[in-house]
């Protein structure tokens, strides 16, 4: 991978929560404009490792450099999709959608036009106005990716965006998603425990290990863009599913064990 | 309007039949304005007593009072509530006293306070202040500490500071609660007020009515309670108008 094409880069990085080994020296590179999906079982550290990149958390040990700089905490060069929309109940969407510009002081005429753009790129022209709690599930992690979105950032950071929706509406954003990352080709890190969301999605997936938590393998998802819905019943799209399945598949059955007998 | 009164109308019978019921009381059952007087013979002495500027001057007096003490609760009772919710130090030496008082029925201190303060608006005003600060205190601690973290996480992934957090998370989520307790503070407000003037006063509706009781006066007794139940009723509606207002993102 030459320099100027990497985008993240993770050495050596650990975390432990006491003396719970949660990550274990993970390195790895990804690339600019690349869709990398993280599945795993949960518990696995999938969380912890996104919110490390996010600056939300500290790593144990090791670091991560995006665009060449060192993570040192939060920043506006990266966006947070987090599993709950957590859109501030008082806002409107045009004003929870600026958030993270008006945090770095970036409101500008030229930003809102920004906003409305990215607002009707999520399909919520019009909506501008109204309080989340107006608005449906699905429109609400509308809203909370295009504020990722509104602050430009180098890395979109996705803790499982879609977990909370029903079936249908997930399928409909996994498609709005697909479309909206091929208009701007940003790179993003995306985690999900749904298998098939990831390979619909993603150029590369890494798959986590449990107990500690590491990258077991990381699969180059070779399938044409754009993609349809459709795709998901094509042979080869079954076969990557099938394949990452069998990965997890000790790991997942030994974590609902655990948590069922606590 | 007539739709309103139709939808309204078993609470309008309700009033007009406990009034009527009153009357009949009053003037058949009991038959003495020394005792108890009928709501036509209350409103006769609302009328006499605003003709005559008296009932004004009691009701600027207690609206002092009460303007002053409430202000001065909130005010302070919201930074107290800060420092309690911002400070583990200021919690924990704060608390014992807060939770104490506000289950105290400090009211029975007014002969106190007018001891110490004498017999002019000051003391009502320390007696109100005191009654309003507590659930205005607590309130506010409540609110600013249930502040739901995942959106203080949210605006700190953005790279919020601290002061950033306070203004666009912590308050805003706090406000419902803030408000909640200045609602609460109306009643013991006018609670305060009215039991403090009824210890010693020159003027005011506790003033009023103490002094219409000491001369058997029941219309005036009736018109003091009068005009301080139709206080705490407008107050209480002009806040719940006015939280409808500033707060209408609620459902
Ligand atoms: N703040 C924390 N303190 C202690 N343990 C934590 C903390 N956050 C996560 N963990 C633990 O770390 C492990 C990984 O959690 P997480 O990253 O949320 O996993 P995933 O997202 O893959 O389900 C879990 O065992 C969890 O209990
Ligand atoms: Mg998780």
């Amino acid at each position: 991978m030459s320099d100027e094409s990497v985008k993240l880069s993770v050495a050596n990085l650990t975390k432990r929560f006491g003396s719970l080994e949660v990550l274990q020296d993970i390195s790895t590179q990804i690339r600019s404009g690349e869709f990398i999906s993280i599945v795993g079982p949960s518990g696995c550290g999938k969380t912890t490792f996104l919110r490390i990149i996010g600056g939300l958390e500290q790593a144990s040990s090791g670091d991560a450099h995006l665009d060449g700089r060192r993570i040192e905490g939060p920043g506006a060069d990266r966006g947070f999709v987090f599993q709950q929309d957590n859109l501030l109940p008082w806002r409107d969407i045009l004003a929870n959608t600026e958030i993270g510009p008006e945090i770095n002081g970036a409101l500008s005429p030229e930003q809102r036009q920004n906003t409305l753009r990215l607002l009707k790129l999520v399909g919520l022209e019009g909506f501008e106005h109204y309080y989340p709690r107006q608005l449906s599930g699905g429109m609400r992690q509308r809203v909370n990716l295009a504020r990722a979105l509104a602050v430009d950032p180098a890395l979109l950071l996705m803790d499982e965006p879609f977990s909370a929706l029903d079936a249908q509406t997930r399928e409909i954003m996994q498609t709005e998603l697909s479309r909206i990352w091929e208009e701007g080709r940003k790179t993003v890190l995306f985690v999900t425990h749904q298998i098939d969301e990831a390979v619909y999605l993603s150029d590369r997936i890494f798959v986590f290990a449990r107990r500690p938590g590491r990258i077991n393998e990381i699969i180059d998802i070779d399938l044409p863009r754009p993609r349809p819905l459709s795709i998901k019943r094509t042979p080869r799209f079954v076969e990557y599913v099938d394949h990452i399945w069998k990965l997890i598949e000790e790991d997942v059955r030994v974590s609902v064990l655990e948590e069922h007998t606590g | 309007m007539i739709a309103f009164l139709h939808e309204r109308r078993w609470s309008w019978g309700s009033v007009i039949f406990g009034l009527a019921l009153w009357e009949f009381i009053s003037r058949v059952i009991v038959g003495s304005k020394l005792f108890l007087a009928a709501p036509t013979q209350v409103f006769e002495a609302l009328i006499e007593l605003s003709s005559s500027g008296e009932l004004g001057k009691h009701i600027w007096t207690s609206t002092l009072e009460f303007l002053l003490g409430y202000g001065a609760a909130c005010v302070l009772g919201v930074a107290l509530g800060f420092v309690m919710a911002s400070s583990k130090a200021g919690k924990q030496s704060l608390q014992p006293w807060v939770s104490g008082l506000y289950a105290t029925p400090t009211v029975a201190l007014a002969p106190l306070f007018i001891l110490w303060f004498g017999i002019g608006i000051l003391s009502k005003v320390v007696v109100v202040a005191v009654l309003v600060i507590f659930p205005v205190t607590i309130n506010t601690e409540t609110g600013l500490r249930t502040t739901p973290t995942q959106l203080i996480e949210t605006v700190r992934s953005f790279g919020a500071n601290s002061r950033q957090i306070f203004f666009k998370v912590s308050l805003p989520s706090a406000l419902p609660f803030i408000f909640a307790g200045f609602r609460l503070g109306i009643g013991r407000g006018l609670i305060g007020v009215v039991v403090a003037e009824l210890f010693g006063a020159r003027s005011g509706l506790g003033q009023l009515i103490s002094q219409s009781a000491e001369t058997f006066n029941m219309p005036n007794l009736f018109a003091g309670v009068t005009v301080l139940a139709a206080a705490g009723i407008a107050m209480t509606g002009g806040f719940t108008w006015l939280e409808q207002k500033l707060l209408p993102w609620r459902d």
